[in-house]
């Protein structure tokens, strides 16, 4: 795809990355309806700025996070430059945009892993439980723990790169 | 050293790195990450995992995917098409008023006029919208005009093509993706002109208008909402 001019560039766009950019749009934003605003605005900024998209320069997917990105920031100014209407009204996210971007990256890379390797690292990570305890509640041998964990984090970075991230 | 314990120590880095091993052990991977520098290479890698895991919140790992409603993807190719008609709308508007309206649209007006919203009135203010459904199947046409009231919005459906005796269900969405019924009408064969149904949601707070019809769900935009769309567009390169 060289650019995203034509409607049909933009339908196989949605269909590759609708999810991911929606659910990193209800992670920072906190809101469905809000969320679904953000992907279709993204789409549209998206599709109007399409001749200016270049696979030589970044992945699409890639771009549209860019785009996300930006929607974000102006929805959430114009969300806190409105007056609280009422009561159950969405609170603007506290985290900063980037760190919330990286933190979901990282939530969906942990769902896309295995769910043995998962699982580990949650138990253990996470929940700070011992490896012996794990180990037992699973009937594997604590060796086994310690590899998923070590496994874990080798198909996490996999998941994160093919993500973009290159840190 | 043998090829199996470096292998061992190896498959210790990720617990290593994640700081969960005895003194003991890891004391011992120390020694071993000394003097090999492959070891130490895979684990500047699994440091760089470990040190993102603690953003993560293991709620929202857990928690069932989120996906997008099923109908969003047809309202955003509904709002480019009507983005990209406007141009020609601009200029069509001057020349001629077209009402695409039931029977008497051909398959061949609609599908150049496809999604395309035009004020009733040659104005700019004039608040009355007409709307053209873009994503429907071939031989279907959808159409519908909007009038603002007291009382919310009057809405005039058009329908063609259709199986006859099916129930058509409308809505109105607002911009923060509420939904406001406007009611029902069966839509039948050599009666496809016009069914009137009214919403109470004012047509300025409208989005979109929808209909529920034989199992699937249309959803046009609606120009009249100050809809984010008119938001600067903005380079993110």
């Amino acid at each position: 795809m060289a650019a995203l001019t034509r409607e049909r560039d933009v339908r196989e766009a949605y269909a590759a990355h609708s999810g991911e950019l929606y659910g990193f749009a209800v992670r920072s934003l906190g809101d469905a309806g809000l969320a679904e605003e953000a992907v279709q605005e993204t789409f549209l900024r998206a599709w109007k700025a399409g001749e200016r998209f270049d696979p030589e320069i970044g992945s699409l997917r890639t771009w549209l996070f860019a785009i996300l990105r930006n929607v974000v920031i102006d929805l959430g100014r114009a969300r806190n430059s409105r007056p609280r209407v009422a009561e159950g009204g969405v609170e603007p996210s506290v985290e900063p945009l980037e760190q919330a971007l990286l933190a979901w990256q990282v939530e969906e890379a942990m769902r896309r892993i295995g769910d043995d390797h998962r699982k580990v690292l949650l138990e253990t990570h996470f929940r700070a439980r011992p490896y012996s305890e794990v180990a037992e509640e699973l009937g594997v041998p604590e060796g086994t723990i310690k590899s998923r964990v070590y496994y874990g984090l080798k198909a996490l970075r996999v998941a994160m790169e093919e993500m973009g991230y290159e840190g | 050293m043998r090829a199996d314990d470096h292998r061992d120590w190896k498959l210790s880095l990720g617990a290593y790195a994640l700081d969960d091993l005895p003194a003991d052990e890891r004391a011992a991977i120390s020694a071993h990450l000394e003097g090999c520098a492959e070891c130490r290479a895979e684990l500047r890698e699994l440091e760089g995992m470990a040190a993102l895991l603690p953003l993560a919140d293991p709620a929202r790992i857990e928690a069932p995917t989120v996906r997008p409603p099923a109908d969003l993807g047809a309202r955003i190719e509904a709002q480019i098409a009507a983005e990209s008609s406007r141009e020609g709308r601009e200029r069509r508007r001057r020349r001629v008023r077209l009402w695409i309206g039931g029977a008497a649209a051909t398959a061949a007006v609609a599908a150049v006029l496809a999604l395309i919203v035009l004020p009733l009135d040659s104005g700019e203010n004039s608040p009355a919208q007409q709307v053209s459904f873009a994503s429907v199947p071939n031989g279907v046409s959808i159409n519908a005009t909007l009038e603002p009231h007291a009382f919310g919005t009057e809405i005039h459906m058009y329908v063609h093509g259709i199986r006859s005796g099916t129930l058509c269900r409308v809505f109105l969405k607002d911009d923060n993706g509420r939904t406001y019924s406007a009611g029902s009408f069966r839509y039948r064969w050599g009666n496809d002109s016009d069914a009137e149904l009214s919403s109470a949601l004012d047509l300025s707070q409208a989005a979109a208008i929808g209909v529920h019809a034989g199992g699937r769900t249309f959803v046009a935009p609606v120009s009249a909402a100050t809809a984010l769309v008119s938001g600067a567009e903005t380079d993110p390169t």
